[in-house]
């Protein structure tokens, strides 16, 4: 009972944050200078009537209340600038835009976990030995490599030089599509998520209960995969939450360097250009599911560990 | 752990079979494909909308005006033939009637011309089209195009008079009569202007905004819009209904959407793509020396304003023209084959008679001082530093503080940085002026222009028209890109002049005159850099791609090379 309780109210905090996610958005977008309606030829005449003809003439308080009884409504505006008079609710996922980033964000998370826990797991069973010292070293290595760089020289030498991957992953319509991108979101996580997963587990080892468990004459991978692991897993899970969501809204350098159309590198655009409904639309999307993820971490925490009490304080 | 080992066995599986896969994505067949990237996701590919080259680029496939661009026999650049120069021929209109006055064209239609849906192409659409884009409810970018063309332009545009008053009416279904304000040397390039395609009333009232989307789209071109995977790829076929179709190349146009230099060039070295416009600055020089980049020139000038209100004296702000070592510039940091530029209107741009303008035209930058300063020869660069030199002494003696500090901004951009460094270091160097440099995006950077906020700053014109008028008329007074804030009541008075003839050398002796005008006493508002070039990279294999140095690469008549 008290999960669903704290689950109402996560939501109602969800929507509350979301609403000042929104206003804070529109009020700073408006701030900076430039009009989405400024190009290389574009008179002071021509913005000033594109303004009237898109409502960007009113005051801005009319506009954001406009904005959010709109959104209230489901909808979410039309483009000014980067595909005029579209729709942006079509542009985010008519066009296949949210679904890519999130069919990417949710391989390369899946990648993570199943590379990470049990590379982590390998470790921390080989503890001193070889086998230890050599992942170590690697998921150094891959936790210190930069992704630009990870994507460029994985570009280069499998799309460019070997000519077995596609260069450009485009739509992600064949499965050879993903391997490059997904490879590349999911070396730093998994490599974080190994030494997390190292670290915690033999922390676990060092615990009353698993003394217990040996005093008992339980053998070594039991203790380890069946007793330790389960309580290991509570700082990766902790970690899983902001991954997801910055694996998902931090797709950017993956999308341009594979020329993936995803809202990572749409989101960015959406800036540059001032497209403010896109700006808004893509903010609010993604404040919302990285809002969702915690929520979502944080009832996982309860499912693993039932120590964990969600209402109340100090317990 | 044996689930496990499962699923990593399952993992493994699925890895090879993605890895046998490998060929999927190279694709081969007899259809003649041609695969390009010339920017990212345009903003529209309604015509009458459309603001960019790229987005001109696909009209110009899909659509076709009264005039067209055919190939000529020249080629594009000296070092390779399989690019050559388009030049203006008939393209929907048979052909046409100029009045005495020279003020009202009659255009009569082909009667094969049909749209992509079959229904025949009427002199109506044209109407419907040019109207439309006037109609300042529309906000087209291009709106003004017609301004001071087409009888009533400027006033609609204004707001003064409704849309139905321009200037051009359908006769019948084969007979186009447009009324100009003022003779028009340049009217029919504008009749093949991709902004003014003819587009169908009944295709966007009913589809609206979504008449541009795939499979509502009728155009009456070569070609016709068969996918739109927005910020991935544009795709287009032959259109069956094209009267020309035994003149089209391939068989159908990719155009991969997206701007990254780097990205661009790893798909072209994997062959993923055949042509780009998108050439990275960086690789400029290898790829040149490779035989894969090419670089014809375009109709475009790099230049700096210098701000009136921040450097009032003229003589300090001619000191810095003249101290900008133009031929280091072209030479070791942009690198892209660009001309020194002599002028503000750019080479490339003719005369009435067809004459280079550059050389109609000679030193405009540096005549007018080299008549006031005989002293001092032009011609070399260390002679320009002597007079900048002494026209800063002379603006020092009448009060000019030198210790002043200019502010020059550009675009955040790694090549409008280094030219910004190179002319920083020669107005030091020379004059010893300080300058700052300060970058900015584009939105914030054309901001600050507008509101002045600066003592230099650059920006490129690339030319609309074949016409040097279109950069003459940029510094008159009160002109909206007139940042530099230059009023000069002889220059405007000039430009009207010139402006309200019909072509001929006078007209063209009158902007030579204001060209001159700009770089003499009281003037240097506006400072060139260098003229364009519009580098391109394209595999062998293909031939007879078409190109105008207005920035336009043209795929049509394209040929597979034997």
């Amino acid at each position: 009972m008290d999960l669903f309780v704290y689950t109402l109210k996560r939501i109602g905090t969800a929507l509350l944050t979301l609403l000042l996610v929104a206003a804070i958005t529109f009020f700073l977008m408006n701030a900076i200078p430039g009009s989405p309606f400024m190009t290389d030829k574009s008179t002071p005449e021509q913005i000033a009537l594109a303004n009237a003809k898109y409502g960007l003439d009113k005051p801005l308080v009319v506009q954001f209340v406009n904005y959010i009884k709109n959104l209230l409504h489901g909808d979410m505006g039309t483009s000014l600038k980067m595909q005029q008079d579209t729709a942006v609710a079509k542009i985010l996922f008519g066009q296949g835009k949210f679904r890519r980033s999130i069919q990417l964000g949710v391989f390369a998370l899946l990648t993570s976990i199943i590379v990470g826990i049990p590379l982590g797991c390998l470790c921390a069973y080989y503890r001193g030995k070889w086998i230890d010292s050599i992942l170590r070293v690697v998921t150094t290595v891959g936790i210190a490599m930069p992704t630009f760089v990870i994507a460029t020289l994985m570009l280069f030498t499998f799309g460019v030089n070997l000519k077995i991957l596609p260069v450009q992953s485009g739509t992600l319509d064949s499965p050879i599509s993903y391997v490059m991108p997904v490879i590349t979101m999911a070396l730093y996580p998994s490599c974080h998520i190994a030494k997390l997963t190292r670290t915690s587990m033999l922390d676990s080892i060092s615990q009353d209960y698993i003394r217990t468990a040996r005093a008992k004459g339980l053998k070594t991978k039991m203790i380890l995969f069946k007793h330790a692991l389960r309580n290991s897993l509570i700082p990766v899970i902790t970690y899983l939450g902001p991954l997801t969501a910055s694996i998902i809204t931090g797709s950017l350098v993956v999308e341009q360097i594979y020329s993936i159309p995803g809202i990572g590198s749409y989101f960015v655009s959406s800036i540059l250009n001032r497209d403010y409904p896109i700006i808004m639309g893509t903010t609010i999307l993604l404040a919302a599911l990285i809002v969702f993820m915690n929520l979502v971490v944080d009832i996982a925490y309860k499912i693993v560990d039932p120590r964990i009490n969600l209402t109340k304080k100090g317990d | 752990m044996k689930r496990g080992l499962a699923t990593i066995l399952a993992l493994g599986l699925a890895v090879t079979t993605v890895g046998g896969a490998t060929t999927a994505f190279a694709e081969e067949s007899d259809e003649f494909v041609i695969t390009s990237v010339i920017a990212s996701e345009p903003e529209t590919l309604d015509p009458n909308l459309e603001s960019s080259v790229d987005g001109a680029t696909y009209s110009m496939h899909m659509f076709e005006n009264l005039m067209k661009y055919e190939l000529s026999d020249e080629n594009a650049t000296e070092d390779n033939d399989s690019v050559k120069l388009l030049e203006v021929t008939y393209g929907q209109a048979e052909s046409y009637e100029v009045s005495d006055d020279g003020l009202t064209y009659t255009f009569t239609l082909r009667d094969d011309i049909y749209w992509s849906d079959g229904v025949a192409v009427t002199a109506a659409d044209f109407e419907y089209s040019w109207k439309r884009i006037v109609d300042p409810s529309n906000a087209a970018d291009y709106g003004y195009i017609l301004d001071g063309v087409v009888l009533n332009a400027s006033a609609i545009q204004a707001g003064e008079a409704e849309p139905d008053t321009l200037g051009i009416e359908a006769v019948d279904d084969t007979t186009l009569v447009i009324t100009l304000e003022a003779e028009c040397p340049y009217f029919l390039g504008l009749c093949a202007f991709a902004a003014l395609m003819p587009i169908r009333e009944d295709i966007i009232e009913e589809y609206g905004t979504e008449w541009t989307d795939p499979g509502n789209m009728v155009s009456n071109g070569a070609y016709v819009l068969s996918a739109w995977e927005h910020d991935s790829y544009i795709e287009m076929v032959q259109n069956e209904y094209y009267y020309d179709n035994a003149s089209v190349g391939p068989d159908r146009l990719v155009w991969q959407l997206q701007d990254s230099e780097s990205a661009i060039l790893a798909a072209y070295q994997a062959d993923e793509i055949d042509f780009s416009s998108t050439v990275s600055t960086e690789q400029l020089e290898s790829l040149v020396a490779s035989g894969d980049c090419y670089l014809p020139d375009e109709i475009g000038t790099y230049y700096l304003y210098l701000n009136c209100d921040n450097i009032p004296d003229w003589r300090v702000r001619a000191a810095i023209t003249l101290v900008i070592d133009r031929d280091n510039i072209v030479e070791n940091v942009t690198q892209g084959g660009q001309t020194p530029a002599t002028g503000l209107v750019a080479a490339g741009t003719t005369t009435s008679d067809g004459t280079e303008w550059t050389e109609y035209v000679g030193d405009a930058m540096f005549s007018a001082l080299a008549e006031m300063y005989p002293d001092y020869d032009l011609t070399t660069y260390s002679g320009r530093c002597e007079l900048a030199v002494a026209l800063l002494d002379e603006a020092v003696a009448d009060g000019y503080d030198t210790s002043t500090t200019i502010d020059y901004e550009y675009n955040t951009s790694e090549a409008h940085q280094a030219i910004a460094e190179a002319v920083q270091a020669d107005v030091a160097d020379v004059l010893g002026l300080s300058i700052t440099l300060n970058n900015s995006e584009w939105q914030t950077y054309t901001n600050n222009l507008g509101e002045g906020n600066f003592g230099m700053a650059r920006l490129g014109w690339i030319a609309d028209y074949d016409d040097a008028s279109t950069y003459i008329e940029l510094f008159t007074n009160g002109n909206s890109y007139n940042y530099s804030n230059w009023v000069n009541d002889e220059y405007t008075d000039l430009v009207t002049e010139f402006k309200a003839l019909s072509g001929g050398s006078e007209r063209d002796e009158l902007m030579k005159e204001a060209e001159y005008m700009l770089f003499g006493e009281g003037g240097f508002a506006v400072c060139p850099i260098y003229f364009y070039t519009d580098p391109y990279l394209l595999h062998d294999g293909i031939d007879n791609i078409g190109y105008t140095p207005l920035g336009y690469f043209i795929m049509t008549y394209a040929t597979q090379a034997e």
